[in-house]
C-alpha cells in the first residue's frame, strides 16, 4: 500500500519484495556506498560512535523482533546480551576461532533466552516483564559469582577479533566488521517478518486467541522469537566484548535492558527500521548533549558541564515522553509520514 | 656588496619572524588532559566532588606555573557511569583533544579502557582503587593515589588487631553490596582476618539502594560483631547505621574509602557518631601545605574528602609530567616511566607518599583511619602495612 503510484505487482513474489522499485534499491546501494565510504574520512571518534551504532543496532531490531513483533515485553535483554559476550569472552580466552564464536555467542543466548522464555506460555504482558525481569537478575548474577568462567568482578579480557589472519584491531575495521553483522542481522530480521513464523509472531501479537485457533503454536512461536531474538542478542554481545576488549557484570544490568527498550519505543514498535532509527538516536543522543555542553562552556566561558549534566537524565526522560504522547508509533512512522508528504507534493491529499 | 648584505637582512627577517611566531607557541605549550566525570549518573553524588578537585588542581598547576611555560589544557565529559559513553568519551579524548593523560573516575570505565590506554600508551591515574589495576604486568598505564581496596581493609584489620586488648580472638562480620565493587574487598578481608587470628562471625549482603537492613542486622546481633565492614557507599552505610541504632546493636562499624565521607552525619544522625571511615587524603581544613592552596581556590568554603583527592591525582600527574618535561621528550611513554620513579613523592601532605615502581604500581600501603565525633571527621591513626609482592594484584 506504501509503494509508489503506478507501481504494479504480476505476482505475489514481486509485491512481497523487501525492495520492489529500483529507485528504493539505488538509494539503498547509494546509502551503502556512503556507510562504507564515510568512515575513512572522518576521525576515530565518529567511528567508533558509529560502531556502537552498529552494535545497538543489532541489539534493538533483536529485542523488536520479540517485543515489537511477537508483543513479548522482556526486560532482560540486556543480560541475554550479556551471555552472548560472557561465551565471546570466555572461548576467546581457549583460542576458538572469532568466526566460531561469533555464533556459538548466540546459540548460548538463544539457550538462555529460550529457558528464560518458557514461562512466556502462561505469562503475558506486565507479568511476563516481571519474569524477563528475573533473568535479568539471575544472569547478572550468574555473571559476577560464577567466577571460575566470567571473572565474577575482576572481568574477563578479549583480544581483537582476527578472521583469516585479518585483525579488527583499529576502530575502523571493527566498524566494517560491524556494519556488516548489522546489515546482516536487518535483512534476517526484515524477512522473518515476512515468513510464516514471522506472521505468527505477529498473530500471536495481535490476539493470542484468534492466533490460536486459526492453527499457530503459541508456544512454539513465543519461543522461537525468545530464541531467534536472544541469538541476535548473542552476537551484539559478542562483538560488543571484542569491541570494547573488557567485560564487566555492570554493562550488561537493567539499564542496558531499559535502553534498549527505550530504543524500540522511539523508533517504533514492530518496525524493523524503527529500531535502526531508535539504536541510532538513543546512540547519538547522549554525545549530542555532551556536545552542546561542551559549546556552551565555549560561548558562555567557564564549565557549565555540572550544571548541563544534571539536565542529561531530565533530557532523556522528556524526549522518551515526548515521544510516547506526540509519536507513539515512533521514528518509524515520522519517516513515512515525511515519505508520504514528498510522494503526495505538492497535493495534500 | 649588496647582495650579500640583501641576503644577510632577509635571512635576519626570516630568523626573526620564526622567533616572533614560534615564541607565543612555546610559551603557550600546552599539555592536554582528558577528565572522565560521573555527574548525572548513579555515582553523580561522590563523582561531581571529586570532578571539582581534578579542575581546581589543573587551576592551580597553571597559576602556580608547576609546568613552567606549558599550561594544561582539560576536556571534562560526563559519561553517567556508562561504559559505552565512557568509550566514545575515550574516542573523542583520544582522536580529537590528542590527550597526554586520562584522568578517570569508576571501576567500571578504568577497567574498560585497561587495555585502549595500554595500546595508545596513555598514562592513566583513575578513583577506581581495585587492587588488580596495581598489577603493571596486566594494567601497565593504570595508576591511583590511594592504597587500593584491599590494602585499605588490611590496614584496617591490622589496626583493631594491634588494639585489641582481650584474650578471645576478635569478632568480625562484613556487611556489603552484591556488586563487583562491593565484592572486590572480600576475598583479601577474609584472608586476612583469618591470618590475624579474627573470627568471622557473619556475612550480609546489603543492596547499594537497600531502604532497610533490619533482617541483616538481626542477624549480625545474634552473632555479636565486635568489628563489623561496611563495604557500600555512604548512602547504603547510612542506611545499615541508623537501623543498627534502632537495634542497639554494638559494634564497631568500619567502612571503606566511598562508606563513609562528609554526607554521612547528615544522613545518619548520630548513628554516625564513633563510626570508623578508611580513607587515602587528609580532610578539609586539615593543617598541611596543600590545604593553604585549596582554600584559597574554593575560598574557604569546606570541601568533601574525594576533592582532596582529585586534586591530589592532579599534583601526582603533574609531577609525572614534569618529570618527563626534564629528560627531553614529553609522550605517554615518558611520562609513565617518569611516573615510576616516584619515591615517597609528597603532594603536599593531601596524602600519604606516593611511590610507583616499573613492577608495582601500589602509591603506597597507607590508609588513614578517621573517626566521626560530633558530626566531623577526626583522624583516628595512620596504619602502613609491610609492601608484600604476594598482596600485588589481590
Amino acid at each position: 500500500m506504501q509503494d509508489k503510484c503506478g507501481l504494479f505487482f504480476c505476482s505475489y513474489r514481486a509485491e512481497s519484495a523487501l525492495f520492489p522499485s529500483g529507485f528504493q534499491r539505488a538509494c539503498l546501494a547509494a546509502f551503502l556506498l556512503a556507510l562504507v565510504i564515510i568512515p575513512l574520512g572522518i576521525n576515530s571518534y565518529y567511528v567508533s560512535i558509529l560502531c556502537l551504532m552498529n552494535i545497538a543496532v543489532i541489539g534493538a531490531v533483536s529485542l523488536n523482533l520479540l517485543t515489537g513483533l511477537c508483543g513479548q515485553i522482556s526486560l532482560g535483554h540486556g543480560a541475554f546480551f550479556g551471555v552472548g559476550a560472557y561465551t565471546a569472552g570466555i572461548l576467546a580466552a581457549k583460542g576458538v576461532p572469532f568466526l566460531v564464536t561469533l555464533p556459538a555467542s548466540g546459540a548460548v543466548a538463544a539457550l538462555a533466552g529460550m529457558a528464560f522464555g518458557l514461562p512466556s506460555l502462561r505469562l503475558k504482558g506486565i507479568y511476563l516483564a516481571i519474569a524477563s525481569l528475573a533473568a535479568q537478575l539471575i544472569l547478572e548474577y550468574v555473571f559476577l559469582h560464577w567466577e571460575s568462567m566470567t571473572g565474577g568482578s575482576n572481568g574477563l579480557m578479549l583480544m581483537a577479533p582476527e578472521i583469516f589472519g585479518l585483525k579488527f584491531d583499529s576502530d575502523i575495521k571493527m566498524f566494517y566488521l560491524t556494519l556488516a553483522v548489522a546489515a546482516l542481522t536487518v535483512l534476517a530480521v526484515s524477512n522473518i517478518t515476512r515468513t510464516r513464523p514471522g506472521r505468527a509472531f505477529v498473530a500471536i501479537r495481535d490476539h493470542y486467541l484468534s492466533a490460536e485457533i486459526v492453527g499457530v503454536n503459541l508456544f512454539a512461536g513465543k519461543l522461537q522469537a525468545f530464541g531467534l531474538s536472544s541469538f541476535l542478542a548473542g552476537v551484539g554481545g559478542c562483538l560488543w566484548a571484542h569491541y570494547t576488549n573488557f567485560i564487566t557484570p555492570e554493562q550488561f544490568n537493567i539499564g542496558l535492558s531499559i535502553n534498549y527498550l527505550a530504543m524500540i519505543i522511539i523508533g517504533g514498535l514492530g518496525s524493523v527500521l524503527g529500531a535502526v532509527f531508535g539504536a541510532v538516536f538513543l546512540t547519538v543522543l547522549p554525545e549530542a548533549l555532551n556536545a552542546v555542553a561542551a559549546l556552551a562552556g565555549q560561548m558562555l566561558g567557564g564549565d557549565p558541564t555540572a550544571s548541563l549534566a544534571a539536565l542529561k537524565g531530565g533530557v532523556f526522560g522528556l524526549v522518551l515522553t515526548l515521544f510516547l504522547i506526540f509519536e507513539p508509533d515512533g521514528l518509524a512512522q515520522r519517516w513515512r509520514m515525511a515519505k508520504a508528504y514528498w510522494k503526495l507534493y505538492p497535493f495534500a491529499h | 656588496m649588496k647582495h650579500p648584505l640583501r641576503r644577510l637582512a632577509r635571512a635576519l627577517a626570516a630568523l626573526a619572524l620564526i622567533v616572533v611566531l614560534a615564541a607565543p607557541a612555546a610559551l603557550a605549550q600546552e599539555i592536554s588532559i582528558g577528565m572522565l566525570a560521573d555527574l548525572s549518573g548513579p555515582t553523580a553524588d561522590v563523582s561531581t566532588p571529586y570532578a571539582s578537585g581534578l579542575r581546581d588542581g589543573a587551576k592551580y598547576i597553571n597559576e602556580a606555573g608547576l609546568l613552567g611555560a606549558a599550561k594544561l589544557k582539560f576536556t571534562l565529559v560526563d559519561y553517567a557511569y556508562n561504559a559505552q559513553q565512557a568509550l566514545s568519551a575515550y574516542k573523542k579524548f583520544t582522536s580529537q583533544d590528542n590527550i597526554l593523560f586520562l584522568q578517570g573516575w569508576g571501576t567500571q570505565d578504568t577497567e574498560a579502557l585497561t587495555q585502549f590506554v595500554t595500546k595508545d600508551k596513555i598514562p592513566t591515574i583513575s578513583a577506581s582503587y581495585s587492587a588488580h589495576l596495581t598489577d603493571p604486568s596486566k594494567a601497565p598505564y593504570n595508576f591511583f593515589i590511594a592504597a587500593d581496596y584491599s590494602t585499605q581493609v588490611r590496614a584496617a584489620l591490622k589496626y583493631f588487631k594491634d588494639n585489641w586488648k582481650e584474650s578471645r580472638a576478635p569478632k568480625l562480620a562484613l556487611m556489603y553490596p552484591n556488586v563487583p565493587y562491593g565484592l572486590a574487598s572480600i576475598p583479601p578481608a577474609k584472608e586476612y582476618a583469618k591470618e590475624l587470628g579474627f573470627e568471622l562471625v557473619g556475612e550480609e549482603i546489603v543492596d547499594l539502594k537497600a531502604m532497610d537492613a533490619t533482617a541483616q542486622l538481626l542477624r549480625l546481633a545474634k552473632a555479636a560483631p565486635d568489628f563489623t565492614w561496611i563495604g557500600g557507599t555512604t548512602q547504603s552505610t547510612a542506611v545499615i547505621l541508623k537501623d543498627a541504632q534502632k537495634l542497639n546493636l554494638k559494634t564497631q562499624f568500619f567502612t571503606n574509602i566511598w562508606g563513609a565521607d562528609e554526607n554521612l552525619p547528615p544522613l545518619a544522625g548520630p548513628a554516625a557518631e564513633g563510626v570508623i571511615s578508611l580513607q587515602a587524603a587528609v580532610a578539609y581544613g586539615q593543617d598541611v601545605p596543600g590545604m593553604k592552596a585549596i582554600e584559597k581556590l574554593t575560598g574557604g568554603k569546606p570541601q568533601m574528602t574525594h576533592y582532596v583527592r582529585g586534586f591530589a591525582s592532579m599534583l601526582v600527574m603533574a609531577e609525572g609530567i614534569k618529570r618527563a618535561q626534564a629528560k627531553g621528550k614529553l609522550g605517554g611513554e615518558e611520562i609513565k616511566a617518569a611516573l615510576e620513579t616516584l619515591r615517597d613523592f609528597d603532594p603536599m601532605g593531601l596524602t600519604a607518599p606516593i611511590s610507583y615502581f616499573p613492577d608495582d604500581h601500589r602509591p603506597n600501603m597507607t590508609a588513614y583511619l578517621y573517626v566521626f565525633k560530633g558530626g566531623k571527621m577526626e583522624l583516628l591513626a595512620k596504619q602502613s602495612l609491610e609492601r608484600k609482592k604476594e598482596w600485588l594484584g589481590k
